[in-house]
């Protein structure tokens, strides 16, 4: 087992949220991602790996505190989701993906361009073939969210 | 002073612009442009002092429109900062190769962002 290449995404995370939210989010027990698994999260914002790795990062919320991070980022209350809403996790994703790649300069890895899935207990087209998924749970005073990684031959277990 | 701020989201877009305004900026220094191309269109429409950029965009991405600047003599000489996620020391090296005056990774603060815009701009550090 190898996961300790999750933790540069871990501390991606807690950078990202205590900068713009000034909230210090608390990561619970990681857990195995069973690829059927139907989310229940409301919106997810995923960032495809390439170069020398394929893989996947995957941020999701529920839609409360997804609406909430964004009131704050934009100062408008948001009640529903809508392009705003999609722009902040998608911009989320993006930061923590982005900053994780410091602690993960030993492999030179190409992001993608964030994309949305949206929708009560939505499903994550995950990679196929043997990549395992790792979700870390975190807690937030404002609600709980998750991350997802998966990294070819970097996380292993 | 103008200054050109080219991100595909409209929320950073939005920080960057609210940063530099806490830091008495006007509100009508600012350009914005969602990607390469409508940058590339705005800055051979007006004069821009100062382009802050992604990296990571649709079409004509952050990199891609700095290697075109700098291969194009009027733009050889605007002052330069990438505003993006991207970490890694390689990509900030890339960037500097491509001809960036210098690198922020997001998310961005107040601080960081005055010293870098006063760096490249050559303007005294108070």
């Amino acid at each position: 087992m190898n996961i300790r290449y999750i933790l540069p995404f871990i501390e991606a995370v807690e950078t990202a949220f205590n900068h713009l939210f000034r909230l210090q989010p608390r990561a619970l027990t990681p857990y195995l991602v069973k690829k059927e698994e139907i989310l229940d999260w409301d919106i997810s914002g995923i960032i495809g790996i390439a170069g020398e790795a394929k893989g996947v990062v995957v941020l999701s919320f529920p839609a409360a505190l997804a609406l909430d991070l964004t009131t704050i980022l934009t100062g408008e209350t948001k009640t529903a989701i809508d392009d705003e809403v999609t722009d902040a996790v998608g911009e989320l994703v993006n930061i923590v993906t982005g900053n994780a790649k410091k602690g993960l300069e030993e492999f030179r890895l190409l992001i993608s361009l964030p994309s949305i899935v949206q929708g009560p207990h939505h499903q994550i087209t995950w990679p196929s073939g043997s990549i395992p998924i790792i979700t870390i749970p975190f807690s937030t005073t404002r609600g709980h969210f998750s991350l997802s990684v998966g990294l070819e031959n970097i996380i292993t277990i | 002073m103008r200054i050109l701020i080219v991100d595909d989201s409209r929320i950073m877009r939005s920080i960057v612009k609210n940063t530099l305004q806490a830091l008495h900026y006007p509100p009508d220094t600012f350009l914005e442009a969602a990607d390469g191309d409508q940058a590339w269109a705005l800055l051979e429409a007006q004069e821009v002092s100062l382009l802050l950029v992604d990296w990571n965009m649709p079409g004509l991405n952050g990199l891609e429109l700095v290697k075109k600047l700098r291969a194009t003599a009027k733009f050889q000489s605007l002052p330069i900062i990438m505003v993006t996620s991207e970490a890694a020391k390689y990509n900030v090296i890339e960037a500097v190769k491509a001809g960036v005056d210098d690198y922020m990774v997001k998310p961005v603060t107040e601080k960081g962002l005055e010293e870098k815009i006063r760096r490249v701009l050559g303007w005294e550090t108070s």
